[in-house]
């Protein structure tokens, strides 16, 4: 027994190389003459050899075991794990080749849209600016600001602080007259001018919806007008009728004449026509009238980016306004659907015949 | 390509030579680094958190017994060579419990891995049987035998441990365990 245990440790220190080597040799003699000695020692080899591998693996095991304490691995497996929707199953086991077909796709499209918009440019900018001046366009109101022009020619005495000008024209005999709401918007005093003078006049209605307003003369020096050669008209007119205006967007009266382009105003607008007849700032509240001369509405704006489109409040808007004005206040007012003096005359005849109607309206603002 | 992980990946030549050196800290970086990809790959192919912590401890002892065999060359990114070298174990796990390892989702490149695990089939046969023979020993054999031989403690150290009354009781008894140990160990 004592033997055995001596052996052992000696065959367990010439396998780990710890002999000396006068022993080494002496243990090599011996071994090489015993076989049962010999198998021991391979015996012991094999085992140590095991159990150094098992050794080894059980301390990497264990220091495998302290670095996987530190992941979080539930976190971690939340995020790897098979997602419930096929779709993020397939972008995570394919997300390479999706990320490549994508990229494809891409430069399939930017490639074909670059080749479809050299090809058709001009084509898409126009329909763009179209786009555009949809969006963009405003209704540009015709009032006329006659400041600076005013400031220069100081004829009249009231033309220091003149802010706006337009047009209007008389619906009675008595000094009504109607013009654009937004004409006379926020005036302080009123005067409206034809060929016989310049008259004071006040605001006696006002219809901001359909931009209609309704002036007195209140000036005393006014003498009342002859009967209005022109009369209104009852029904609308139709695209192409030929229609014209009278009004100041200088200091001289003048006339535009064009016909009804568009039975509705700007995006549809039900109130208003749309004519073609150019106009400037300062034909606001100017009448227009087909070639029978009946008023068939009241000029009050045109698109800004449109060349020729201007319009007009229908003339039914007009007779609408004149019903709220008591009607025993009005002397020789306008008529209508009855037959103008104006029918059948030549245009210069009809503008020299109704001219004095048709007024000059100056505001001012004294602040 | 696949989630990135947030732990500093060392570089592979980091890690060999770490392992040659028996470096904690490279092993404690690599087992970061790659732990995700494996975990990605078992729990997408029927298994659970903790068989990917198995078979990823056995893809670095595949890959430590290889580095240290000395006849390691990079021929690819150890990346790929662990990727491989677990699925491959996971993959033969699944047909021993007969589960259907068919249309496996994988998630990087593969490599052919055969020799290696078969030498790793090897060793861990031999690990399983000095497992089962510790396991039969017994106490304090088996607290003994691990401490001479793990542990590497002096036989001093287990004599006071256990409390013999000199060194040559405890080589005795030291003796007679081994003996028994090996018994069981070649026999199985």
């Amino acid at each position: 027994m004592r033997n055995e245990i001596e052996l052992e440790a000696i065959i367990e220190d010439y396998l780990k190389g710890k002999l000396t080597a006068e022993e080494r040799i002496a243990f090599e003699q011996l071994r090489s003459n015993d076989p049962v000695i010999d198998h021991k020692v391979v015996a012991h080899k094999v085992f140590l050899d095991s159990m150094a591998q098992y050794a080894h693996v059980v301390k990497l095991k264990e220091q495998m075991d302290a670095v996987h304490s530190q992941i979080d691995v539930a976190a971690l497996a939340e995020n790897l794990r098979p997602h419930p929707s096929k779709w993020v199953k397939l972008w995570r086991n394919n997300r390479s080749a999706v990320a490549i077909a994508a990229s494809f796709i891409l430069l399939a499209m930017v490639s074909l849209y670059s080749i479809q918009s050299n090809n058709k440019q001009a084509g898409t900018f126009e329909a763009m600016s179209k786009d555009m001046a949809k969006i963009r366009s405003t209704q540009n109101t015709l009032i006329r600001d006659i400041k600076t022009r005013e400031a220069n020619n100081s004829s009249n005495n009231n033309s220091n602080n003149a802010r706006f000008g337009g047009t209007g024209f008389a619906i009675s005999g008595n000094g009504y007259i109607v013009t654009n709401y937004h004409v006379v918007r926020g005036a302080d005093s009123v005067y409206v001018q034809n060929s016989n003078g310049s008259y004071k006049a006040k605001s006696f209605y006002s219809d901001p919806v359909n931009d209609i307003a309704i002036l007195k003369i209140s000036d005393k020096r006014f003498e009342s007008l002859p009967a209005l050669p022109y009369t209104m008209k009852r029904g609308s007119s139709g695209i192409g009728e030929s229609v014209f205006t009278l009004g100041f967007p200088k200091d001289d009266i003048v006339l535009g004449d064009g016909y009804v382009s568009s039975r509705n105003g700007i995006n549809g607008d039900t109130l208003a026509y749309q004519v073609a007849i150019p106009v400037n700032p300062g034909n606001s509240g100017g009448p227009l009238l087909d070639n029978s001369g009946n008023v068939v509405g009241i000029i009050n704006g045109k698109e800004n980016k449109t060349d020729g489109a201007t319009f007009a409040v229908k003339s039914k808007y007009i007779m609408e306004a004149l019903n709220a004005i008591p009607q025993d206040s009005l002397s020789r007012k306008v008529s209508y659907g009855k037959k103008s003096s104006l029918r059948g005359l030549k245009r210069n005849k009809q503008v020299q015949k109704m001219q004095d109607y048709v007024f000059m309206i100056k505001v001012y603002n004294n602040n | 390509m696949s989630i990135k992980f947030s732990s500093q990946i060392p570089t592979d030549r980091e890690v060999v030579l770490g392992i040659l050196n028996n470096s904690v800290e490279a092993l404690n970086k690599l087992y970061l680094a790659y732990f995700p990809m494996v975990l990605q790959f078992v729990l997408n192919n029927s298994g659970d958190e903790d068989d990917a912590k198995d078979v990823y401890q056995e893809a670095i002892i595949v890959l430590y017994n290889k580095v240290r065999s000395g006849n390691f060359e990079l021929s690819s990114k150890l990346k790929t060579y662990i990727y491989s070298v677990g699925r491959r174990i996971w993959l033969k796990k699944l047909t021993q419990q007969s589960k259907k390892a068919n249309n496996i989702a994988d998630f990087e490149d593969v490599l052919a891995v055969d020799d290696e695990l078969e030498m790793h089939e090897e060793k861990d046969m031999q690990f399983d049987k000095m497992k089962v023979a510790l396991d039969n020993l017994g106490e304090p054999c088996k607290t003994i035998i691990q401490d001479f031989y793990i542990h590497n403690h002096s036989m001093q150290e287990i004599c006071e441990k256990f409390g013999y009354t000199n060194t040559d009781n405890a080589k005795t008894q030291k003796y007679k365990c081994l003996q028994r140990l090996k018994k069981l160990f070649f026999q199985s």
